[in-house]
This record gives C-alpha cells, structure tokens and sequence, in this order.
C-alpha cells in the first residue's frame, strides 16, 4: 500500500478554512453560552416557581439528550418550529448553543452555591440589595471558582463541533470528509484530520491544566 | 426582667435609646430562639450580650438589622420600628455596621477594596474618595500598610480589623459584634479588642456579643446574660460579674472559670 500525503498540501486551503469554521463556532457558542448559562443558573435559583421550573426543564432536557440528536433537531424541526430556513452553520450555532448553556448553567449553579451565605449576609450588612450582592460578591467569587470547569467545557466543545458536520457545515471535520471521499484518501485524511484537532487542542488542554493551578481557591 | 434593670444604675441612661427590643421572639421551626427579649441600647452605650452557645445573642444580632425576621414583638431603631420590607431595611443596615465571627471578607477583593466596597456600591460614591475614606478606616484600625493585601495574605486578627474598617467606611450610627475574636488565635485576640476599645472610647454604640468576659467586665457599660432565648440578668459589669442576682448567671460564669 502506498501513501500519497500530498493530497493534504494540495487541500490546505480548505482545511484552513474548516479550521478557521470549527475555531469560529467553539468562540461563538461559548460567547453565547456563556452569558445564557449565567442567566440561566440564577433564574433557576432566584426566579419566581414557574420560571424555575421551566429553567430545569430546559437544563435536564439538553444535558440528557445526545448531542447529535439537537443537531439533527435544530437541521430537521426548528425550521418547522420557528418557520425560519436557517443556513447550516447558524443552525449548528444555535445547536451547540443550546447544549453548552445547558452545561454552563449547571457550573454556573455549582458556583453560585458554593459560596457561604456569610458572604451574601456581609454583603446585605452594608446596605446592598441582593442584585448588588450577586454582582458584587457572589458572581466574582463564583466564576473564579468555576473557571477551569469552563474551561474544560471550551476543549469538549472545540472536538465536538465535529458533529455539526453531519449537517454540513464545512468545518473541519466536514471538509476532511469530503477531501477523503473525492480522492479515496482515508488514511492520509484521518490522519491529516487528527493531527489538526490535536495540535489545537493539546495546548487547550494545558492551557486548562495550568488554570486550575492558578485560579485554586485561597481562603 | 426588666425589674433587674434599674436605670439609675446606667451611667449612659440619659442618651437617646437608639435600640429598643421589646417581647422580640424568633422561631427556627419548631426551636425556640428567642423568647421574649426586652433590651435598650442607649447612645455611646457598649452593651455586651454573653451566655451559653445557642442562647441567642447572636440571634438577636441578626434580627436587629433584619438578617433574621422575627415572629413577635418590637425592635425599634433610632424611634422608628424596624421595616419589614427589603428597601427599608437597605437603608437601616447602611446606618449599623455588621462584624462576623469568621470576618466575612471578600477574597476576591483586597483590604482596600473590601473596605470601599460599600461606599462605591452602596453610597455610589466615586472611587477616588471611596478608596481615600477607606484607606483613612484601615489607619483607625492600624493596618494602613496592608491597602493592597488581600485576605488570603492576612492573619485572623488583621482579616477582622479589615473587616472593622469595612463596617466603618459606612460611617455607622451602631456596631454590632457577633463573636469577633471566636475564630481568633489567642495571640491576636488583643490587637481586636484594642480597636474595639477604641471605639468604645470614641463614644460609639455597640452591641457586642462575646465570650470575653475580661473585655466585658472592663470596656462593657451594661451586660445582658443570655439564656435559652431570654435575658435571665441585665445589669452594669460590676453587678453582674461581682454581684450576679441569679443563679443561673453564677453557673454560666463559675463553668467559664470566671474569679471576678
């Protein structure tokens, strides 16, 4: 068996602009789950009963489903839904989206509660409402806390971004794929494939590790 | 028992009452933990509340600037009945400073900022005079050299003189101490009661529960001995370390290993 590794060289415009895609959609999902998990989390511990119900549902409902499964939803049922034709990328955006958040919410919850109620009551001891004392106090302390669990969601992201190839958006790995079958290169494009992902992600993974040595909580 | 209280005794009886606690009662389900407490704080008063773990000093504390609801009864603040509502209560916690047991400092923020943290958010007062107000608060308490320190770098004793000036800072009517050297080391229980004694002899008002009956018996000017929610004696230091009326306050005191 031979290997024709310049398949890669000849594609790399391509596989740069995939690239480029599954950077874009990591940064963008995270930008909007982000502030949603935030929001999210202190709707679920602080808004009036219903809305904290419809809050948990939201959070059980896509922390439990697989994620292809709301790819394929969001391809197939918001159009439906929402009578909008949204083109493929938005609508891997708005999967992703909608899982992450789920997933922040949830970390976001864990750090709220893990601050002592002394904080909140020091805070409301000099006069502050309890919009001021999530701001100020408890919301600070909690995403400091939080932040390698973030960040650890940003490297899972980043691989799974992957699957919004199933409904074409030319990110990397969607783009690889179509490589691969228009020159039946499968183990030169795998490979080429793995050894972006890695060389991206490996200094992610670190990048995490060290976080977690410098944001450790001191008390 | 109000009848073990007699005014005429209380050197500072003749300022203003600035808390009145009248029949106050708290329950936490089915615990009783407060029973009808009746107290007054008069300005410039250091009222020392002491007794038993769970009698409910520390609780009374918290009810005063409404941490805690109560169930019955009257607190009443600078003549006016303590607000049910959060808007009101906002602005009577502005005029009493608050100290913890275990400081309470925010370890996101430095000493500085710990202390202009109220006069920024709550005052909204700009960052330059709140951090100038704030630095003055940690001179009063001695740490004028730690500004940019954050609690985590701090020892106990410096961590609850930080947590003084935070209180401070919002130029308060009333200090209310809840245990302030309990988490302390022996060594630097000291360098905390030293600034409180200040205080005291500044003419501020304090309510101030503790376990240290020596800081009591010399800076207190009227203690109340607390038991099982209830104020079993009241009286000035002298009566109630020297001359204690009830038997209850004799055991409380003689299990301390108090010799007078």
């Amino acid at each position: 068996m031979t290997f024709d590794w310049s398949v890669v060289w000849q594609h790399r415009d391509v596989l740069a602009a995939g690239t480029g895609t599954t950077i874009l959609l990591t940064v963008a999902t995270m930008a909007i789950a982000v502030p949603c998990g935030i929001v999210v989390a202190v709707l679920r511990l602080y808004g009036p009963a219903p809305i904290r119900t419809v809050a948990t549902a939201y959070v059980e409902l896509f922390r439990n489903l697989p994620l292809i499964l709301v790819v394929y939803w969001a391809f197939y049922v918001l159009p439906i839904l929402t009578g909008l034709g949204l083109p493929p990328l938005a609508t891997g955006l708005a999967a992703l989206s909608l899982n992450v958040t789920a997933y922040n919410a949830e970390t976001f919850r864990a750090g709220i509660n893990s601050i002592r109620r002394g904080q909140v009551d020091a805070a409301m001891a000099l006069g502050m409402s309890r919009g001021q004392a999530l701001r100020r106090v408890v919301l600070p302390q909690a995403l400091r806390r939080i932040l390698p669990v973030l960040a650890s969601t940003w490297v899972s992201l980043f691989k799974d971004t992957s699957l919004v190839s199933v409904i074409a958006v030319a990110e990397l790995a969607y783009v690889s794929m179509q490589i691969r079958s228009q020159t039946f290169r499968v183990l030169e494009m795998l490979t080429a494939m793995a050894t972006i992902y890695w060389l991206l992600g490996y200094p992610q993974a670190k990048f995490v590790d060290w976080m977690q040595c410098r944001f450790k909580v001191t008390e | 028992m109000s009848d073990t209280a007699p005014d005429a005794r209380r050197e500072k009886a003749s300022g203003a009452k600035i808390i009145r606690y009248r029949g106050v009662i708290k329950h936490y389900g089915e615990f009783h933990a407060l029973n009808g407490v009746d107290l007054d704080v008069h300005a410039g008063e250091v009222v020392c509340l002491i007794g038993p773990s769970g009698s409910g000093k520390s609780t009374l504390l918290r009810c005063t600037n409404g941490l805690e609801s109560i169930e019955g009864g009257d607190i009443e603040f600078e003549g006016a009945l303590l607000a049910r509502d959060e808007r009101s209560l906002r602005g009577v916690r502005q005029r009493m400073g608050m100290v913890f047991q275990s400081f309470e400092l925010f370890p996101h923020l430095t000493a500085l900022e710990n202390v202009a943290e109220g006069p920024r958010t709550v005052r909204r007062m700009k960052i330059m005079e709140a951090n100038r107000r704030a630095l003055a608060m940690l001179a009063k308490v001695g740490l004028s050299d730690k500004p940019a320190s954050y609690p985590s770098a701090l020892s106990g004793g410096q961590q609850q003189r930080v947590a003084i000036a935070r209180a401070l800072a919002m130029e308060p009517d009333v200090m209310l101490f809840d245990e302030p050297t309990s988490a302390l080391d022996p060594e630097t229980i000291g360098e905390v009661l030293n600034v409180m004694k200040t205080l005291a002899e500044e003419g501020m008002t304090m309510v101030v529960v503790t376990h240290e009956m020596s800081f009591a018996r010399r800076v207190g000017d009227w203690v109340a001995v607390f038991d099982a929610g209830r104020i079993v004696e009241q009286g000035p230091p002298e009566q109630i370390f020297d001359a204690p009326t009830t038997e209850r306050t004799r055991d409380f005191l003689s299990h301390l290993g108090w010799a007078g």
